[in-house]
């Protein structure tokens, strides 16, 4: 990808200043992801972009594993198994806690045509059985989840269970070291599993896409993401079973428990006091496992708990819609009504068409609904109910740690890497083992505080959407499809580098709306969202589904038309722009804004 | 011998008789789109006219006289044959039956007098705009004048080279006429039944301008433009633009003039979204009727609802779409994946 002048141009990443305070950052990440000197030639001629869609704030030392093994996972299937043509995987690099991403591309025409032959058979295969291969996954994910639960973290007591003595069970300095890489193995296998469909599922979808595109160059893309959406998704089940427990809430006459501002003990205390309350807690408890498996966020950070860890989510969920059924509002997702235009969309675009392209268009419709499933459910499984249930299981790990005196709060793990964190138990059981003084309780709590201060000081930081050079064209695949990164998009970028009182993204629901904008950069801040705001957000996921009822519009940094808050918007009739690069960045809280979700624009008005 | 008949009872096979415009408008009333009423005046009328006045000799010596390539020269020919015409009179047979039929649309009531020449409005060949159209024309003497007016129109110097470009396949020049009641149009304009510029067949693009249709045919202002989707009525797209002058019935209510719109208006849409789901809804019903896409003149009346107050004035078939950007040859969806991949040419493994 060669630099282009003509379109603007992003800083270089090596002209990034570190923020005051903030020296040393460097130390929380491994070697290898930094803007380093010896590949600076190379690096300062590429395209990077920062991935805040997946990775919104700095990395903590111990997440930044999820960069690791989620471009291991992704390049394993797209380079190594179907080796996708034009695009082996993706390459990382962090600038100021922030994460950079970019594609390593595939050149010699020859090349590409030999892995085009691997990639037909292979990708071919995964089309052709989908169903199967897709009913095996969900086995598989529900099976790895068993076995995460089951994996149990040894304490170390003053001597050994008589079972080591008398039984051969082996040592816990074995246990604790073999739980630990277990932990991380099973991690290894989530995103194996993650990204086994992810490319092809997005492939057929955006197939499709451009098949609508080519015959009908004005059709808004909402309408191409109506057509294909499942219906009966996953993902909203959650929410579903709430609404589901709030009639039944108002129904046993249970409803008066559930006032705004109550925590969710104090609502739980008032109910266990009575019959009908036990009942519908005992209903609760059936909706858990495993609807409260939802991640307050998406999923990446150890900071994303589940609905099982924080219950103040689904309650002012639970408190909404007792509110709104009481005041005779209509609180069920219009799926009649979602089912019959998903339908209408496809006669009616099919019937425009003729011959070749209409048979097309219905072929590729079908796939793309075939593969839909996937791409809508996988963040349940491996995003939401895996990774949440598996930083629990390392905050088990920390417990280990802080019952030793290496660590002051169970938490502090996560400010350490996963190798430090290797180090640190490697540390622990010697010293426990030969009843040594350890160096750990010394050593490690000064680094967790420093590191601790570093995130909250970079977190002020506003990281350039992209650095490096401008492509002149993105021909990768996986940008396109699972970013949204399009050429037009980051000359857009690239535009408007200097800023500007407009932004654009993609229209991804309908409407225009003009209010007062509510910047919300993390899952801890949706609580401050008042009725009428319109959310400006970097990316959100369908735990946040509590205040979609509240807003008027919604802007996100990054995310095309089929991303969690284009569907939930549509679904609400809300106007959504996604995909603005920098709307967090330029946007303050208060300010008045209009969101155009038709155009694709968002104009900020003071 | 009857040289008139009404609108309505005209269809596209009487477009020899009558020309394209009055069988059009006649096919159109048929499929139940509002058509403002009116009748049709024959191509035989005109004959019967450069007969009667014992014209044909002369427009002949004229045209033989003629050299297509040279302006001055079609000039001098189209001005010869104008001014004979117009001091002909309109045969009085002609003249008794469109008095007639005018009387029967109402008394001293304001119509448009529009040409209808023969070939107009086909498929092959646009003759859009070469003929003339009179508006607001009152008094049965006044619309006799205004038919002879566009029979004249048929030896303009744009219309004489255009038919001299085609030759032979032109065939024998004759004009029908129509009349048709006026509306008072608030706002008017065109659409096209896909979007003329992307080719997209899902969308109808709209342009709209205040007052009569001519501002915006003439191309005297930037109408605001507007893409709408047939399929859910959004609109897709939409530039309101300063809309600096229009065309207004004059203060006598004879003939129309051109106007400055007032500094508050011109900034102003002049439709909304009731307005816009009228034109698409009637933009399907005229592409349904003649199974091709059309270019849809339409006038929205002053003083009453939706959908009443919506007209069509014509209508013709889009002669030349832009070929949509390459759709993929492909042979199945499979292959079409494989493209995205960028592994439609693959080496066997």
């Amino acid at each position: 990808m060669a630099a282009s002048s003509a379109v603007g141009s992003f800083p270089s990443p090596y002209e990034i200043e570190t923020p005051p305070g903030c020296e040393g950052w460097e130390d929380l990440y491994p070697y290898y992801g930094r803007f380093d000197e010896e590949r600076r030639e190379a690096d300062e001629q590429r395209f990077w972009f920062w991935n805040s869609m997946h990775f919104p704030v700095p990395m903590p030392a111990f997440d930044a594993i999820c960069i690791d093994t989620a471009y291991q996972a992704l390049g394993s299937w797209q380079n190594r198994v179907f080796a996708v043509p034009p695009a082996m995987g993706i390459d990382w690099r962090c600038i100021n806690g922030y994460i950079y991403i970019s594609g390593n591309p595939v050149l010699d025409p020859d090349k590409i045509a030999e892995r085009a032959g691997w990639f037909q058979q292979r990708a071919g295969y995964y089309y052709a059985n989908w169903n199967e291969l897709y009913g095996k996954w969900r086995a598989k994910m529900e099976a790895l989840i068993a076995e995460l639960d089951a994996l149990r973290v040894p304490e170390l007591g003053e001597y050994e269970p008589d079972a080591v003595a008398f039984e051969d069970q082996e040592t816990s300095y074995c246990a604790v070291l073999e739980a630990y890489r277990r932990a991380l193995r099973l991690h290894d296998v989530m995103w194996q599993h993650h990204f086994e469909f992810l490319l092809l599922g997005y492939g057929a979808y955006m197939t499709f896409a451009e098949l609508c595109k080519a015959n009908l160059p004005d059709i808004p893309d909402q309408h191409i993401a109506q057509m294909v959406a499942g219906l009966d998704v996953l993902l909203f089940r959650p929410d579903a079973e709430l609404r589901r427990l709030a009639r039944l809430a108002i129904d046993s006459g249970v409803d008066s428990a559930f006032v705004e501002g109550r925590s969710p003990e104090e609502i739980e205390t008032e109910l266990a006091g009575s019959d009908a309350g036990r009942a519908w807690l005992a209903e609760l408890e059936q909706v858990k496992e495993p609807w409260f498996h939802m991640a307050t966020g998406d999923g990446l950070y150890h900071t994303y708990t589940s609905w099982l860890d924080d219950p103040r989510i689904p309650y002012a969920s639970l408190i909404g819609h007792i509110g709104a059924l009481k005041a005779g509002e209509d609180i069920e997702r219009p799926s009649d009504h979602i089912a019959e235009e998903r339908e209408r969309l496809a006669v009616e675009y099919a019937a425009l068409l003729d011959g070749e392209a209409r048979k097309g268009f219905e072929e590729l419709l079908a796939l793309s609904r075939t593969v839909f499933p996937y791409v809508e459910e996988h963040k349940f499984y491996a995003d939401y109910w895996f990774l949440t249930s598996w930083w629990n299981k390392i905050r088990e790990f920390g417990d280990l740690l802080v019952a030793h005196g290496f660590l002051a709060e169970r938490d502090d793990i996560f400010q350490l890497s996963r190798l430090e964190v290797y180090s640190a138990l490697d540390e622990l059981l010697l010293t426990w083992a030969t009843g040594g003084q350890p160096r750990g309780p010394k050593y490690w709590p000064p680094i967790v505080a420093r590191r601790q201060e570093l995130l909250e000081r970079l977190a002020d930081w506003t990281p350039p959407p992209a650095v490096g050079a401008v492509p002149e064209a993105v021909l990768d695949p996986a940008l396109i499809m699972l970013w949204g990164v399009t050429t037009q998009r980051v000359h857009a970028w690239a535009r408007h580098q200097e800023g500007g009182s407009e932004l654009t993204g993609t229209a991804a629901s309908p409407g225009v709306v003009e209010g007062v904008a509510r910047v919300v950069k993390t899952v801890g801040e949706i609580g401050d969202v008042r009725e009428g705001e319109i959310l400006v957000c970097s990316i959100t996921s369908p735990a946040w589904a509590p205040i979609f009822s509240k807003i008027t519009a919604a802007v996100t940094d990054i995310g095309g038309v089929m991303s969690h808050a284009a569907i939930v918007c549509r679904e609400y009739a809300l106007p959504a722009v996604v995909g603005t690069g920098r709307a967090t960045s330029q946007i303050r809280t208060g300010q008045r804004i209009r969101v155009d979700g038709t155009a694709g624009t968002v104009a900020i008005l003071e | 011998m009857s040289v008139t008949r009404s609108l309505d009872e005209l269809r596209q096979a009487d477009a020899a008789a009558f020309g394209g415009k009055s069988s059009t408008l006649g096919e159109l009333i048929a499929a139940g789109i509002p058509v403002p009423p009116g009748f049709a005046v024959s191509t035989t009328a005109f004959r019967s006219f450069v007969a009667e006045a014992g014209l044909e000799g002369m427009i002949a010596a004229e045209l033989e006289r003629m050299a297509p390539d040279d302006v001055d020269s079609v000039g001098a020919a189209s001005h010869a044959i104008s001014q004979a015409m117009r001091f002909a009179p309109v045969p009085d047979a002609v003249r008794d039956e469109v008095a007639r039929r005018y009387a029967e649309l109402g008394d001293d009531v304001p119509v448009a007098v529009r040409s209808s020449a023969l070939g107009e409005d086909s498929q092959d060949a646009t003759y859009a705009g070469q003929q003339e159209t009179y508006l607001w024309v009152r008094g049965a003497d006044h619309v006799c004048d205004a038919v002879r007016d566009c029979w004249v129109s048929l030896y303009s110097p744009p219309a004489m080279t255009y038919r001299a470009r085609l030759g032979a396949g032109a065939g024998e020049p004759a004009m029908g006429v129509a009349v048709q009641l006026m509306v008072d149009a608030e706002v008017s304009g065109v659409m096209f039944t896909c979007n003329p510029v992307s080719g997209d067949p899902s969308m109808v693009a709209v342009n709209a301008s205040w007052g009569l249709g001519l501002a915006v045919v003439g191309g005297e202002v930037t109408p605001d433009d507007y893409l709408v989707s047939k399929v859910t009525k959004e609109v897709v797209r939409e530039h309101v633009h300063a809309k600096e002058v229009e065309y207004v019935p004059d203060a006598a209510g004879r003939g129309a003039v051109r106007v400055d719109v007032p500094e508050e208006r011109r900034a102003v849409a002049c439709l909304d979204s009731p307005a816009l789901e009228a034109l698409v809804d009637l933009a399907g019903r005229v592409e349904r009727y003649f199974g091709s896409h059309q270019d849809v003149e339409w006038a929205i009346a002053r003083g009453c609802e939706l959908p009443a107050s919506l007209t069509v004035v014509q209508s013709r078939p889009v002669t030349a779409l832009p070929r949509r950007s390459d759709p993929p040859a492909a042979t199945s969806a499979m292959a079409l994946v494989m493209n995205a991949f960028g592994a439609g040419v693959p080496k066997e493994r």
